[in-house]
This record gives structure tokens, C-alpha cells and sequence, in this order.
């Protein structure tokens, strides 16, 4: 090959690496605004909600009470690995009266919404992807459009609210459990005595923290209930489609989910 | 000025999915009252002229008038009272997994009549179920309990729930046996008679055709080639047309 030839060649795949870096980037954006309509599409029927109690209760039901042996599961053993690490790391320099600090200020600043919610992205945004994208395929979608029902008031918002409503009840729950797991540690393998641990807890405990934490978890959410639903309409045909709907609900949960999370914590603290 | 009679017009009908044009200027008329017959071959552009006619696709160019109203704009404002004069059935049926068959029937006619009680709405459930020739008794089952001739029964019942004067078949007798597909063939003829509906049907199976339709039109390469009576269409001079009914796979053969 020529030199000229080469720079040539090399210019050809810069020039398709930047077009498809833009092309990328003006995807982003487009599912940006998609997702952000969608939400203030859901944001208007709000009202409506109170209209249809039942696809509201069924829904929180669905995503509440059906996730709490996951969130039992990983709330335990988030709040024991943490005692176990502080533990770890306090040794020599930091007294164990501030490991229930330690655990406290982690699972109810941190863990305790961040991955509960990085766990119900899996179990409920893939769950309504999964769902609405077989709705989609079934053509039900368009049969709601036919019979002049609103996808969005009848499928969308019950799940939105859905997870609104479950999203902060499970992270209270998991909060506490993680707390009780992180006693169980520490009582039982770690010789700290319970009332070190508690007042370790109290010590500096804030119900700022909670509210905050409290916050987080009502807007991870909204997020896994909204990106759920909206890849779920925008699901391929067939199983693939489905397939790759539910996975990218769960990426894209994820990313914002952190994301968030920097955000939240950036402008609170 | 369109025909004092007609209740769906389709003028210059064009739709594009990504490069390949699927309708290449459709126009069409049913009148009131009538079982117009679409036949093509698969992926035709069939269903996608059913979609736009109760509003759930937009055209790229052409007008959708239904009742004197032009439909095909992108900011139709009465949308909602047209669709609710119109029901649809779908070609895998469309029913809503998640509800029983009473449900299925009721859900809409709820939503958009909060006044009925739920005695009412049984009634009608009942009523719309005895319709179409299935027995009350299964109400309470759900739609993957039911055979492909009943999920199809219940798709037409759930199309009538709202007392349409429009009725859309997609393929209604696809992917069922002979014997169930004239049961559905029964149902079109009924809803026609009984209930005086227009009824556009799409499909590909020339018996069904023949049996329900008062007119037959044949969709080729994105437009109307043929319009007429199913005895006219058996006597049409066009090779494609006589491929297509025949059932050929060469054009031009000889049986």
C-alpha cells in the first residue's frame, strides 16, 4: 500500500468512526427526548389514576410484596458484608463503637436505595419491558388503541405510580434488614455487643439521611418503572425483540440509576 | 364530493416502512352497509390499509375519510367518537392476556360508560357471547384456555361490545381449520345481518371471500387492481388477478 493510499484509508475510517460517534450521540439524544415526552405524557394523566384504584393496587402488589423475598435476601447480607469490611478496615485505628455508625450511614445514604434499586431494575423494569413488548407483539397495544383506551393511562401510569409507591417502602425495609444483618454479624462473629453497635447507630444517625435515601428510592423508581415501559413499546419483533427489550430496560435503569444517584447526592450534601 | 353511500374512502392512499413503499396510491370505497373484501398476497399492504382506516397508522400521502370526516390528519380532534363507531378484529385476536373472557368483553364498555353497573355490563357480556355463539359458562375462563376459533369468537365479541357500525376483519380465518374458519365466515354473514354493520374483511383466503363479500378488491404491488362482485372477480380478465384466485404460482398458467 502507498503512503498516499494509507493516509487515505486511515482518513475513510476516522471519518466513519466520527460519523458513527455522531450518529450515536444524536441517538442518545433522540431517546432522551422520547423518554423525557413520555414521562411528562405520563406526568398529565395523573389525575386519572384514581380512576382505575384496582390497576393501581394490583400493580403495587405486583412489584411490592412480590420483590420482598429478594429484597429480605440482599438486604441481609449488604448490611453483614458491611460490618464485615468496616470491621476490617476500623481495626487498629478506629474503635468498634462507630462500627454501627459506619453501617448505618452506608445502608441508609448508599446501599440501602442504590442497590435495592440496581436489583428491582433487574426484577421489575425487565418484568414491564418483557410484558408490554409481548403486548406490543400480540398487537393488545393496538387493540387498546381500538377500543379507545389509553395505553399510557391504563398500562403506563399503574406502573409508574406502581413503583413510586413500593420503591420507598422497600427501601425502608431494606434499610432495616440491612441494619439487622450487619447486627447479626457483629453480635455473632465480630464480638461487638449489641449495645455498641446500637449506640453506634444512633450516634450519628440523621432523619436527613433517611429522607434523602427515601428520595433516591422514589426516584430510582419512577426510572425503572419509565424505562421499562418505554422499551417495552419500543420492543423488535418477536423473541429477540422482547429479549433485548427487557435487557436494554435493565442497562438503561442502571446508567440512570447511578447516574442519579451522583446528582442527587451532589445537590443534597 | 363523495357517494351518497359511502361510509369508508381511501384516496390516494400512500405508506412508506422505511425504503419500501407499501401502498402506491389505494383509493377505495365501501359503502354502508356492505362486506367489502380485501385480498392480496402476504405483506401486502392489506392490514396496513385496515390500520389506517381506524386511525392507528398515518399516511405518508392520501386521505382517509370515514363517514364524511377526513380522519388522516395528524391533528384530528374527534378521533375518539370515531373510533368508538368502529371495532376491529385482530389477526391473532389481540386479547388481553392478563383479564377473563367476561373482562376482555366489559373492560372498554366500563371505561367509556362509568354509569352501567356491573349487572349491566354482565348482561351485555352475556348477550354479545350468546351472539357469536358461545356459551355464557365461559366468562370466567382466560384467553389460553380458549382454542384458536374461540380466542377469534371472543375477538369479535370483544369488537361488538361497543355496538360498532364498522367492523375490520384481519385475516379473520387464518390458522384455523376449514370447519372453524366457515363458523367465522357464519359470524361475518350475522354480524352484517343482524346488526347491519359495514364490514371491511382482509384476506387471503378465497373462500372466506367468496362467501362473505358483496365486493372483492384486489391489492397488488400497492394499489387496486380490481374491484367487483365475487362473480365478476371469477370472471376478471387480469393475469394477476386470475394467479391470485386460482391460487397459481406462475402467472398466466393453466389449471
Amino acid at each position: 500500500m502507498t503512503p498516499a493510499a494509507f493516509l487515505e484509508s486511515v482518513g475513510a475510517q476516522a471519518t466513519s468512526a466520527s460519523g458513527r460517534l455522531i450518529q450515536s450521540a444524536l441517538n442518545l439524544l433522540e431517546r432522551l427526548g422520547e423518554t423525557s415526552r413520555l414521562l411528562v405524557r405520563m406526568i398529565r394523566r395523573l389525575p386519572l389514576a384514581a380512576k382505575n384504584p384496582r390497576l393501581l393496587a394490583s400493580q403495587t402488589w405486583r412489584m411490592g410484596v412480590s420483590s420482598l423475598p429478594l429484597v429480605v435476601v440482599i438486604s441481609v447480607f449488604i448490611g453483614a458484608v458491611t460490618a464485615i469490611q468496616a470491621h476490617y478496615q476500623f481495626r487498629g485505628f478506629i474503635p468498634d463503637t462507630y462500627l454501627g455508625t459506619a453501617v448505618c450511614k452506608f445502608v441508609i445514604i448508599e446501599s440501602g436505595p442504590v442497590l435495592t434499586a440496581l436489583v428491582l431494575a433487574g426484577r421489575i423494569g425487565s418484568a414491564i419491558a418483557a410484558e408490554v413488548g409481548t403486548m406490543k407483539e400480540k398487537e393488545e397495544l393496538d387493540a387498546m388503541a381500538v377500543l379507545d383506551l389509553d395505553p399510557l393511562r391504563y398500562l403506563a401510569l399503574p406502573r409508574l405510580l406502581g413503583a413510586l409507591l413500593s420503591f420507598p417502602l422497600l427501601v425502608i425495609l431494606a434499610d432495616c434488614l440491612a441494619l439487622l444483618g450487619g447486627w447479626a454479624i457483629a453480635a455473632g462473629t465480630l464480638k461487638v455487643t449489641t449495645a455498641t453497635y446500637v449506640h453506634g447507630i444512633r450516634f450519628l444517625f440523621d432523619t436527613y439521611d433517611l429522607w434523602v435515601g427515601l428520595l433516591k428510592a422514589f426516584c430510582f423508581g419512577g426510572v425503572v418503572a419509565l424505562m421499562g415501559f418505554y422499551q417495552g413499546v419500543k420492543a423488535g419483533a418477536g423473541a429477540k425483540g422482547v429479549g433485548q427489550a427487557a435487557m436494554r430496560s435493565v442497562v438503561s435503569s442502571c446508567v440512570w440509576i447511578l447516574m442519579l444517584d451522583f446528582v442527587i447526592v451532589y445537590i443534597v450534601y | 364530493m363523495k357517494p351518497p353511500d359511502s361510509i369508508i374512502e381511501l384516496r390516494g392512499l400512500e405508506k412508506s416502512f422505511g425504503r419500501q413503499k407499501v401502498l402506491k396510491g389505494v383509493d377505495l370505497t365501501a359503502r354502508r352497509g356492505e362486506t367489502m373484501v380485501i385480498i392480496g398476497t402476504s405483506g401486502g399492504g392489506k392490514s396496513v390499509i385496515l390500520k389506517h382506516c381506524i386511525g392507528l397508522l398515518q399516511p405518508d400521502a392520501g386521505e382517509v375519510v370515514v363517514d364524511g370526516q377526513v380522519i388522516s390528519r395528524r391533528h384530528f380532534s374527534d378521533a375518539q367518537t370515531i373510533r368508538r363507531r368502529m371495532g376491529m378484529l385482530f389477526q391473532g385476536s389481540a386479547l388481553f392476556d392478563s383479564m377473563n373472557v367476561g373482562e376482555n368483553i366489559k373492560f372498554a364498555v366500563r371505561e367509556h360508560n362509568r354509569d352501567l353497573t356491573e349487572d349491566a355490563l354482565d348482561a351485555m357480556v352475556e348477550e354479545k357471547l350468546r351472539l357469536i355463539n358461545l356459551s355464557p359458562d365461559i366468562r370466567f375462563k382466560m384467553p389460553s384456555e380458549l382454542s384458536g376459533g374461540m380466542k377469534k369468537r371472543l375477538g369479535l365479541a370483544r369488537a361488538i361490545a361497543m355496538n360498532p357500525e364498522i367492523l375490520l376483519y384481519d385475516e379473520p380465518t387464518t390458522g384455523l381449520d376449514p370447519i372453524t374458519s366457515d363458523v367465522i365466515n357464519d359470524l361475518i354473514l350475522d354480524m352484517q345481518q343482524k346488526l347491519g354493520v359495514t364490514s371491511l374483511v382482509v384476506t387471503h383466503d378465497m373462500v372466506s371471500a367468496y362467501k362473505v363479500a358483496n365486493r372483492i378488491a384486489m391489492l397488488h404491488e400497492g394499489r387496486i387492481i380490481f374491484m367487483g362482485t365475487p362473480d365478476e372477480i371469477r370472471a376478471a380478465s387480469n393475469p394477476y388477478v386470475q394467479q391470485f384466485i386460482r391460487g397459481q404460482r406462475k402467472l398466466g398458467a393453466t389449471d
